[in-house]
């Protein structure tokens, strides 16, 4: 670990650079700019509001209005998916750095934490004046959110840095844990709530890390509760554990999988 | 036998950079294999069971028992025919590929460069002056030190007037320029060049000949350049490594001789008596 955090000390300035060009990048070209990072969350509860007024979707009953409710859970649902999307994707799309240059994998992981605080964070924000707007109101205790938001950040990245490793040398798996993460997603309750009566979506929604790691970050802001704290506790457990392993097998794998990269 | 990088004291061996002992590496030749192999190796690892080091079917060694070193003032030119393993021993030495076998001592503290493809890292939508800094960064700079050689690698850029142009309006030879001035700004004490000073205009290539020439004689510093043009060799190198099938087989001082060698006993056979007599022509009559 400490290895870790002097690799990161002295290759900061790349962290600062790497993290300014992908964010200011992606919308260099675009008329609008940076004003897309909130014309997209509010296109997105429109979306659920269209689709809720229609009459589309049957969610079960919830504590908040309804797009308010999934408006949140895709919200935090998201900050997983990235936080294993763009660590998974961490050697293949720096390989040309990583073979040409002496760049270490852990400056481009750190970047990659950090480009996705910074893009969950100013999303979040819109999504907090529409809850308020939808009547949520907030209690102190929801000013623990963002650390409740932790394991899910551990263990997003913990499958990320396996399937990087994957998807350099086994690309199946790799296709495999994407497609399974669209599925997931359905076996998770985000648009829908956990007291669902499906029997079998029912128990696999029991067995479900996620249900709990996002239940409680969602409950904590919209109702100060704490949501199955015993469960929460022990699957954050289990994140940071797997979170440890992964980062040991991905520092001892890289070098044998980077050469293989021959794309680059 | 085990990998291991280990240091030079420097109080003891001043004048030597680095040292390469029996240095292998291998490679699979096919694709889907070399990306099985890549799954046992993998799974070896975690399971803490040694690597394999004899060669498996389509493996071949890229580089092989190679031992060689390098001392203060060397402007090393590493030459061979394509898949000789030059490329492969730079990425080792500048430690982006781990070996298979053999050890690397550098000198206690020692910092190196390694330049293997100008372009990376430059982002086409990003002005010169923003592609500096993100240049900089790659190379390991800290944002104090780019502060304080920015003038420098303006300078000996000569890019001032395209500071605030999008690097994809850049000609090669202008993001070579780019490039290679970061580069070089960063001072190493070992720099490996490979292949990066083939594009470019021929005067800014030789401003960065002239350049290396003096560098190395300010510290004790050593470049480590692939190339398999003569005028490069000739122009810069006062020692010439060639390379045939991961080995070294000449090592020498005269950058004439080993290029005569390499001519007439590796490459000479691929080509017709004419240009194989051109190209011996140049050697002997070279001027700058």
């Amino acid at each position: 670990m400490w290895q870790f955090l002097s690799k990161i000390k002295s290759w900061w300035y790349l962290v600062k650079q790497l993290t300014q060009v992908e964010i200011v990048g992606l919308y260099k070209k675009s008329f609008l700019g940076m004003a897309w990072m909130f014309i997209l969350p509010i296109l997105a509860v429109v979306i659920w509001v269209v689709l809720n007024g229609a009459g589309v979707v049957n969610p079960g009953e919830t504590d908040i209005p309804y797009p308010a409710y999934v408006l949140l859970s895709t919200s935090i649902w998201g900050f997983f998916l990235e936080a294993y999307k763009s660590t998974s994707n961490l050697l293949t799309k720096n390989g040309r750095m990583l073979i040409m240059s002496e760049v270490p994998f852990e400056p481009l992981l750190m970047q990659k934490v950090v480009v996705h605080l910074i893009n969950f964070i100013i999303p979040f924000v819109v999504n907090i004046i529409v809850l308020l707007a939808f009547g949520v109101r907030f209690s102190t205790v929801a000013l623990l959110f963002p650390f409740s938001l932790f394991p899910l950040l551990l263990l997003g990245m913990a499958t990320g840095m396996v399937v990087a490793i994957f998807r350099i040398i086994m690309v199946d798996i790799a296709n495999l844990v994407d497609e399974g993460m669209k599925l997931l997603m359905f076996l998770t309750p985000i648009v829908y709530t956990p007291k669902i009566t499906t029997s079998w979506l029912q128990t696999i929604v029991e067995y479900n890390p996620l249900t709990y790691l996002i239940g409680f970050s969602r409950d904590l802001l919209t109702s100060g509760t704490f949501y199955m704290p015993v469960q929460y506790a022990v699957f954050t457990f289990v994140s940071l554990l797997l979170f440890i392993v992964a980062f040991r097998f991905l520092m001892k794998s890289s070098p044998i999988v980077l050469e293989r990269l021959i794309n680059n | 036998m085990k990998v291991t990088l280990s240091l030079i004291k420097k109080q003891t061996m001043p004048e030597l950079i680095l040292e390469v002992q029996d240095l292998s590496k291998k490679f699979c030749r096919r694709l889907k294999r070399s990306l099985y192999y890549g799954i046992t190796d993998v799974a070896r690892q975690t399971l803490g069971l040694s690597p394999q080091l004899e060669l498996r079917p389509e493996e071949f060694w890229a580089v092989n028992n190679v031992s060689f070193e390098v001392i203060a003032g060397d402007i090393i030119a590493v030459i061979g025919a394509n898949g000789s393993g030059k490329t492969t021993l730079m990425r080792m030495i500048a430690g982006i590929y781990q070996s298979n076998s053999g050890k690397i001592r550098y000198r206690q503290g020692l910092k190196v460069t390694p330049i293997f493809a100008l372009n990376v890292g430059l982002r086409n939508e990003f002005t010169g002056l923003e592609n500096i800094k993100l240049k900089a960064s790659i190379f390991g700079m800290t944002e104090q030190e780019l502060k304080e050689k920015l003038d420098f690698i303006i300078d000996f850029s000569e890019l001032e007037y395209a500071l605030k142009t999008p690097v994809g309006n850049y000609s090669s030879g202008m993001r070579a320029r780019l490039s290679y001035s970061v580069a070089i700004a960063t001072e190493p004490d070992l720099f490996i060049i490979d292949e990066a000073l083939a594009v470019g205009d021929s005067l800014f290539k030789a401003k960065c000949y002239e350049h290396l020439g003096e560098y190395v004689k300010e510290r004790e510093r050593a470049v480590l350049y692939v190339t398999n043009r003569i005028r490069k060799v000739m122009a810069l190198a006062n020692r010439v490594i060639v390379m045939r099938k991961g080995e070294i087989i000449r090592d020498s001082p005269d950058a004439g001789e080993a290029l005569e060698f390499y001519i007439n006993d590796i490459v000479g056979d691929n080509m017709t008596d004419n240009l194989k007599e051109m190209k011996l022509e140049k050697i002997r009559h070279f001027e700058m």
